[in-house]
């Protein structure tokens, strides 16, 4: 799966689950838990969906919560080559 | 009525009178016996399912052993921030001097079940499952933060007893586990008396002050805390770890099969009937 598929299959989660609609387009730099889209009891779920589409566990003992601050920086996070 | 202070008197002997040693409680067998389940079946996450019917006898029982041994580390993992939630309420006005004495002994055991369920996995499993959650902050309306922490309290307990209750009783499994559960029970059932006399106090005091919005909010959030603390139930990496096949389709399998929402539906009945008494739940959410 290339970049792009992830950040729709990203983009397509976070859509699935928000808990209103966002107030314009859902872009890759949209505030996602601070525009209230998610909420930190959405953040386990969303972390095993990470883990299916990158074939890898993820350890939360090295993640920031900021990494969940957009798809960008999902990317970065969870796929980009920082992460780990 | 008892109050929680007159209450906490009562346990706090109780407590007291029941010391026990974590390290000469249990007599540690070198290893588990593979011919046995390691917890009861119609516990294992996917029993009665399509994929529980599939799975040979072997498979079953080993599934029972990443089955028990993710169950004790959710609750581990609960226990964390219950143990630093209550450290930090010690002599402070967020309890009485009668609260503070009974904290002191709920703080030791629940020390003692970490410890306790600690040797377990390691001896056993050679680890212990990590949780996924990551804290955020959010603003609370005054009062709410102190009733979601008891909230939570409850949750974590309410769910865990009832797994203890039939594991105890269950002598066909693993004699280590019957007694870690047995042993668990004996401490929770004093701290879930507490809990639901302490929580009942807060939500008198502070729930009349809340907004309809926040109340809302309120009954919303906790409703989704049950669902969540359920979903960690069906953990792919116990599958993955059991020798299941594609370990997040199972757990999306197990989640939406009907028998499952039964089971969850009634393990967590008590626990929604009182937050649903207290008026912190306006209807029973869907598990």
């Amino acid at each position: 799966m290339d970049e792009q598929q992830i950040r729709a299959e990203l983009r397509e989660w976070i859509l699935a689950h928000a808990k209103s609609k966002p107030s314009g387009e859902l872009t890759d730099q949209t505030a996602i838990l601070e525009t209230g889209l998610l909420s930190s009891l959405d953040i386990v779920e969303f972390v095993l969906f990470i883990e299916e589409l990158r074939g890898d566990e993820v350890d939360t003992d090295d993640i920031e919560p900021e990494v969940f601050t957009s798809i960008d920086t999902l990317w970065e996070g969870f796929f980009g080559q920082a992460a780990g | 009525m008892e109050t929680a202070s007159q209450l906490a008197v009562r346990l706090t002997k109780q407590s007291r009178d029941q010391f026990w040693n974590v390290y000469t409680e249990f007599d540690w067998p070198d290893s588990l016996d593979a011919d046995r389940y390691a917890m009861t079946p119609e516990l294992i996450s996917i029993h009665g399912t399509e994929l529980w019917e599939s799975l040979d006898e072997p498979t079953r029982k080993r599934l029972s052993l990443y089955e028990v041994g993710n169950f004790f580390s959710l609750t581990l993992q609960g226990e964390r921030p219950l143990v630093a939630g209550l450290s930090d309420r010690l002599y402070s006005k967020r309890l009485t001097h009668e609260g503070t004495e009974y904290i002191h002994h709920f703080i030791d055991e629940e020390n003692k079940h970490m410890i306790m369920f600690g040797l377990f996995l390691q001896k056993y499993l050679g680890k212990v499952y990590p949780e996924k959650k990551i804290a955020l902050d959010r603003t609370y309306a005054k009062g709410e933060e102190e009733v979601a922490f008891f909230c939570k309290v409850m949750v974590v307990e309410e769910l865990g007893d009832y797994y203890n209750v039939k594991m105890m009783l269950d002598d066909a499994i693993e004699p280590i586990v019957k007694q870690i559960n047995w042993v668990h029970h004996r401490d929770e059932s004093r701290h879930l008396g507490f809990g639901r006399r302490h929580l009942t106090e807060l939500t008198e005091q502070w729930m009349p002050t809340w907004s309809d919005e926040t109340r809302a909010g309120f009954s919303d959030w906790l409703g989704q805390y049950i669902k969540s603390s359920w979903n960690d139930f069906y953990n792919p990496t116990m599958y993955k770890d059991a020798g299941l096949e594609d370990p997040y389709q199972v757990r999306k399998m197990a989640l939406a099969h009907p028998l499952t929402a039964e089971h969850r539906a009634r393990a967590s009945k008590k626990l929604v009937n009182i937050f649903l008494r207290l008026g912190l739940l306006l209807e029973a959410p869907v598990l």
